[in-house]
């Protein structure tokens, strides 16, 4: 954790979007030594190692990225890491339902994408992982043209990808590009369900940098959903709460959508269960926010110790903008919590989703993220003029 | 008493600080370099860990447990910065090693931040490079705002150029902030600008002047212009790989100028270079460098151009 919060997050982000490529094994391991809980660095030495067929330290490493993965509540990344094991060394059926158990100590529910996997029974995510096939695709892959018949669901295993929506004029039903979004780790794109539709792609979608899929044909969900009725219903409920999210406009608005890391100054009020106890009211500084939630390290002043205690609890973040001359208050619920070593102290890191918030807090928030609409125009066409390659 | 003065001016230590928002970018690579290079040069040096989070820059100069932090100061167990200083394996070159979360979580008042500022200035040195770490909380966007040279490192990734660049927007708006505190009636005409539920829709700086000057405040925003046009920050690209990416550094250089009325300088970029990747993660000292990388001759290069040779 504390590797997280002290730095080189670009190094290893640039080993994993493949602009730096190590292919020396002791180089890898030095690095691990410095990031020792990193899982994309433990998943990229695992690449490399199965590439240069040390297929057991291989299947070794894949394992500890998925576990690393697991407690970074990355359950996609954590399933991935997991199938790219069991293709080198056949799991027990012990070592399946080990990892079954394991993805339900994912603390954060709140993705789509997680509560479609966790919700699955132990012989229908099985069934779906075997039949998940990962890939990797440089910057620059067309993955779908429009007009493309939809037969695939794809899982944005890392990476990120650009879509451009084509709508029809309304007057003369001619075509015309309308909408760019991006796709980013965790969300996914293809349109197969409902099944009995038959659908052709009205986008077209590019990968922006390196990115790694987990795809599943259409056939073959079809197959799971025939033989489990319970997975039907999830399927139904990923389409949804992506339709949701889309509605509500939220991190779409954005182009080329990232996690900050810009710590912040903020101060929690953690409201006890108890109506007549006083609530917690502590300090930190965020590790990682955006619109829907944050990861606040807790000061030094905290006493770590019972760190349960503070999971599930109604909170109030107050968080300091230098630009709004405000305080901005957010009302949000403590998702997960874990201890943390900082210099001289253990702490806490928690997990806080936040709930709905007024318009304006959201484009305080988004403006202190990304700065002003046009601001963020410039910086993009810039980008687009003077650094695309 | 005209010599003394001199002598005086003479003693008082240029600060340089070297922020830029996210972590990860190699700040404290580029101020440990700079610093180095200062040294070389024969200009006495001192670097100051102020990182939030992770102070460690000590690490970064072959030192394993540094004896003295800034903790020992702030907790006055040390009357002076000076007591405090760390040599290093390099000539003129000393280090006050940081105190992690000091200066961003235990949140200092503004007279201890300038008490603490003052102090630098105070150093037996002729240059003092403040490595502030990552982050936009207030104390980092002081300490950053009082330094006579405010250099902003970046990579050329969308998220790195986005941050430096909110990074630059806070520290204008932590001074326009500061600024107006002193003018009640300013600061009036600010808030009710800035604030988000009022349907005026304020949203760049050039606007806010706008906006004062209708109000009446014409000299007040001429004020703020000529104030906030002294932030001048100095931009410097890190790990590029090819003579597109040297263009990060522009972007943010042309996006503030736009929104926010500054001008910056585009101080050039750094290689990106293996060798130097190599020593952090094996905790080799920075001062170890081969003087020929070519990281290193980027950063000497962007040294002659902040020294004006």
């Amino acid at each position: 954790m504390n590797d997280r919060i002290d730095k080189q997050n670009s190094i290893i982000n640039r080993i994993v979007d493949g602009s730096v490529t190590i292919d020396s094994v002791a180089e890898f391991e030095k690095l691990l030594k410095a990031f020792p809980n990193d899982p994309w660095l433990h998943r990229a030495f695992a690449d490399l190692l199965k590439r240069e067929k040390s297929f057991y330290p291989a299947a070794d490493t894949y394992g500890t990225s998925a576990k690393l993965f697991i407690e970074a509540d990355m359950t996609l990344q954590s399933i991935v890491s997991k199938i790219h094991e069991w293709r080198i060394l056949k799991p027990s059926y012990q070592e399946e339902e080990a990892f079954y158990s394991t993805l339900h100590q994912c603390r954060s529910k709140e993705m789509g994408i997680q509560r479609f996997f966790i919700k699955m029974k132990y012989p229908e995510i099985v069934a779906f992982m075997s039949e998940l096939g990962p890939r990797h695709f440089p910057p620059g892959s067309m993955m779908k043209k429009f007009g493309d018949e939809e037969n695939d669901l794809y899982f944005v295993v890392s990476g990120a990808l650009e879509e451009t929506i084509y709508h029809r004029k309304e007057r003369d039903g001619k075509i015309q590009k309308k909408t760019t979004k991006n796709l980013m780790e965790n969300d996914f794109f293809g349109e197969i369900y409902p099944f009995e539709e038959e659908n052709v792609s009205r986008s077209a979608i590019e990968t922006l940098t390196r990115v790694e899929f987990a795809k599943i044909s259409k056939s073959s969900l079809m197959t799971i959903c025939r033989k489990y009725p319970n997975v039907q219903p999830l399927v139904e409920g990923l389409y949804k709460s992506r339709s949701e999210s889309d509605k509500k406009g939220l991190l779409r608005t954005v182009r080329k959508r990232v996690r900050h890391q810009l710590p912040t100054q903020v101060n929690l009020k953690i409201f006890p269960n108890e109506s007549d106890k006083a609530p917690l009211d502590v300090d930190g500084f965020t590790e990682d926010i955006s619109l829907d939630g944050a990861r606040v390290v807790l000061s030094k002043d905290f006493e770590s110790g019972h760190l349960d205690t503070l999971v599930g609890k109604n909170v109030k973040i107050r968080i300091y903008l230098p630009a709004a001359f405000v305080s901005l208050s957010i009302l949000g619920t403590t998702a997960w919590s874990k201890s943390v070593s900082l210099p001289e102290k253990t702490t806490a890191v928690v997990g806080i989703q936040f709930k709905d918030m007024t318009n304006t807090d959201r484009r305080l928030l988004q403006s202190y993220h990304y700065g002003s609409e046009g601001e963020q125009n410039l910086i993009w066409s810039l980008w687009d003029s003077l650094m695309e390659k | 008493m005209r010599e003394l003065q001199d002598t005086e001016m003479e003693s008082t230590p240029t600060i340089w600080a070297v922020g830029g928002g996210k972590g990860g970018v190699g700040k404290s690579v580029v101020s440990t370099i700079l610093a180095f290079w200062l040294a070389r040069k024969g200009k006495r040096t001192v670097l100051i860990d102020a990182d939030l989070g992770g102070a460690n820059l000590h690490t970064l100069l072959g030192i394993k447990s540094p004896p003295r932090t800034l903790i020992d100061f702030i907790n006055r167990e040390f009357g002076s910065l000076e007591e405090i200083c760390i040599d290093t394996e390099a000539k003129n070159l000393r280090l006050i090693s940081g105190a992690s979360e000091v200066l961003s979580l235990a949140n200092p008042h503004f007279s201890q931040k300038v008490k603490l500022i003052n102090h630098f200035s105070r150093l037996d040195a002729d240059y003092v490079v403040i490595d502030l770490g990552a982050g936009t909380s207030f104390n980092v966007l002081d300490f950053f705002l009082s330094a006579h040279e405010k250099i902003i490192v970046l990579t050329p990734e969308p998220t790195s150029i986005q941050n430096a660049y909110i990074f630059v927007r806070n520290a204008v708006y932590r001074k326009l902030s500061r600024l107006s505190s002193k003018n009640p009636s300013l600061q009036t005409l600010v808030k009710i600008a800035m604030d988000p539920k009022n349907e005026l829709q304020v949203r760049t700086v050039k606007e806010l002047l706008q906006f004062i000057q209708e109000s009446g405040g014409k000299d007040e925003a001429r004020a703020i212009e000529k104030e906030i046009g002294e932030i001048r920050p100095a931009v410097i690209t890190n790990m590029v790989r090819d003579n597109k990416e040297k263009n990060a550094g522009r972007i943010v250089q042309i996006v503030a100028e736009k929104y926010l009325m500054i001008q910056s300088t585009n101080l050039g970029s750094v290689s990106y270079d293996r060798q130097i990747f190599s020593m952090v993660s094996d905790m080799v000292s920075l001062l170890k460098l081969d003087q020929s990388s070519h990281a290193s001759a980027n950063i000497y290069e962007i040294l002659t151009k902040l020294l004006g040779e």
